[in-house]
């Protein structure tokens, strides 16, 4: 998984151009929307960007967010929690929660 | 200023836009929103109005205790795993970060057709929109013998605060190779997984302090949350520690002596050098005042949390009747963001999104030994509706259960931050 996870960072740092259905999915987003949503992830994700046992999403690359969910929503990642949140977001709510978490300030 | 975040200044800019534009509105005519109870539901929600409309609500959080001590994570206390500090929480962030109003007073009273709630000082506060999200009450006399004098004897530890920590010097101080007696409630109660946790969490103890202690289950139920994985592990981890039995084994408790410290059953009499005894539960009083009550516990509309009884008044968590959702703190949190989201929207016109519900609750059963058990929910006409579930698995490899463990620890940081900053 952690592989998995590399891989997808080295190629939103490096390569934008992989990312074409990433990019379409984040236009559709909304940041209210995104806001609302974002209420269900914070039961778990700390607000500050605190990550202890689950990682922090503030400021995280709206690309990168939308890879991962995608990749949880087709279950090549693991954990179920994340599986079933992921399973039940459309495109447009994965692009809204993307625009909003990468507006956020990251962990220091 | 430089430090000024965006989404800060986005919300500067907002709220300077909206007092130029309604200078009409005073803060005497704003709408009032007051919150009973700020546990896991009432804490959330009173967080979630006062942030997102930003100084557009005014928003009253009535809550007698001046620290919150939350029952998830007590478990952890009871078996060396916390310190009893870690999971006491105060309403500094509420009162300070979100201007939410603050006392620290028993409510008495609802009147609904006033919209008045009276408070233990006789003392009223109008309200536009009420929440109420009192937690549980015991029902003491459903047990023969069991009563809330009896209670320090065999302490129930099911609301979180002293009864938990006497429990935890029970358990200590309990005569080495002696007999702990659980009572698990009947459902619905708080937090399925909880009772049993809870034998884990004290044996978990007792292997280091007692290694020859025993460890009773009297169940007044026949199965419960988790049970494969809860016996996987207390076979594991505690081989001959804990008999569980159930309620066809056992008949039912036919009485507690509360002095002889004895379980009488139709299968025996079980002596108990100490016990936790956890009656069946309903929801907390002051539904029952607010009369949004049928019989123990309070139907809602599935899309919104508001009473089946009363439009302007909303019952959240143990409290409600929310059916396929348990009865945990997370439900709770979760049920809360739906309410405020609809009540902001019924109030200033803000959009209402679609209700989304979630519930994941972790358990530990030894050291870096979590299990976890979890759904999403719609709202349907009739009930909040199961969308999908997981539940972890028997034979689970030791790194999953670690990682599982940890990732409780990271989400009891994230809820409480959820709930009180």
């Amino acid at each position: 998984m952690k592989i998995f996870l590399f891989v997808i960072l080295f190629l939103t740092s490096f390569c934008k151009f992989v990312f074409a259905e990433e990019q379409k999915i984040i236009a559709m987003g909304d940041i209210e929307f995104g806001e609302y949503l974002s209420a269900e992830c914070a039961a778990c994700h700390h607000q500050a960007g605190i990550s202890k046992g689950i990682p922090a999403i503030n400021g995280m690359d709206a690309e990168v967010f939308v890879a991962l969910m995608l990749a949880y929503r087709s279950k090549e990642m693991e954990n179920p929690i994340m599986q079933m949140i992921a399973g039940r977001l459309d495109d447009e709510q994965i692009g809204s929660l993307a625009l909003y978490f990468s507006i956020l300030e990251p962990p220091k | 200023m430089s430090k000024i975040s965006r989404r800060t200044f986005t919300g500067i800019v907002a709220t300077s836009v909206a007092t130029i534009s309604m200078p009409s509105i005073s803060l005497g005519a704003l709408p009032r929103v007051v919150v009973i109870g700020g546990g896991a539901g009432g804490a959330t929600a009173a967080r979630y109005i006062a942030k997102d409309s930003k100084g557009g609500v005014h928003v009253t959080l009535v809550e007698a205790s001046k620290r919150y001590y939350t029952c998830f994570f007590s478990n952890l206390y009871l078996g060396g795993f916390r310190n009893y500090g870690s999971i006491g929480h105060n309403y500094y962030g509420l009162a300070v970060n979100r201007g939410v109003n603050v006392v620290h007073e028993w409510a008495v009273s609802v009147d609904s057709a006033a919209k008045k709630v009276t408070l233990g000082s006789g003392n009223s506060i109008s309200y536009d929109k009420l929440v109420i999200s009192p937690g549980i009450d015991l029902k003491y006399d459903t047990i023969n013998g069991y009563s809330a004098e009896a209670q320090t004897h065999m302490p129930h530890a099911w609301k979180s605060g002293t009864q938990v920590q006497l429990l935890r010097n029970q358990v200590m101080n309990m005569k080495q190779g002696g007999t702990f007696v659980m009572v698990p409630p009947p459902n619905p109660y708080r937090c399925p997984p909880g009772p049993y946790e809870r034998v884990s969490m004290i044996a978990h103890q007792f292997k280091k302090s007692n290694p020859t202690a025993k460890i009773v289950v009297l169940d007044p139920k026949n199965k419960f949350s988790k049970q494969g994985l809860f016996m996987e592990g207390w076979q594991r981890h505690y081989p001959g520690m804990i008999e569980w039995i159930d309620a066809d084994t056992h008949g039912g408790i036919k009485n507690v002596n509360v002095s002889k410290m004895e379980f009488e059953t139709d299968l025996d009499t079980f002596k108990a050098d100490a016990a936790c005894v956890v009656p069946a539960q309903k929801a907390g009083a002051i539904a029952m005042a607010a009369g949004v009550n049928n019989g123990d516990w309070c139907p809602i509309v599935p899309a919104s949390m508001q009473s089946q009884a009363d439009e302007n008044i909303y019952v959240l968590g143990d409290a409600s009747v929310a059916k396929s959702m348990p009865k945990s703190g997370f439900s709770a949190n979760s049920q809360a963001k739906v309410a405020a989201n609809h009540i902001r929207g019924t109030l200033t016109g803000s959009k209402v999104f679609d209700a989304r519900y979630s519930n994941t609750c972790w358990s530990l059963v030894a050291t870096n030994d979590g299990i976890k058990v979890g759904a999403s929910y719609a709202a349907g006409s009739e009930a909040i509706d199961v969308t999908s579930k997981f539940v972890s698995k028997t034979g689970e490899d030791s790194a999953l259960r670690k990682a599982t463990y940890e990732e409780s620890i990271g989400w009891y940081e994230g809820i409480t931050t959820d709930m009180f900053s």
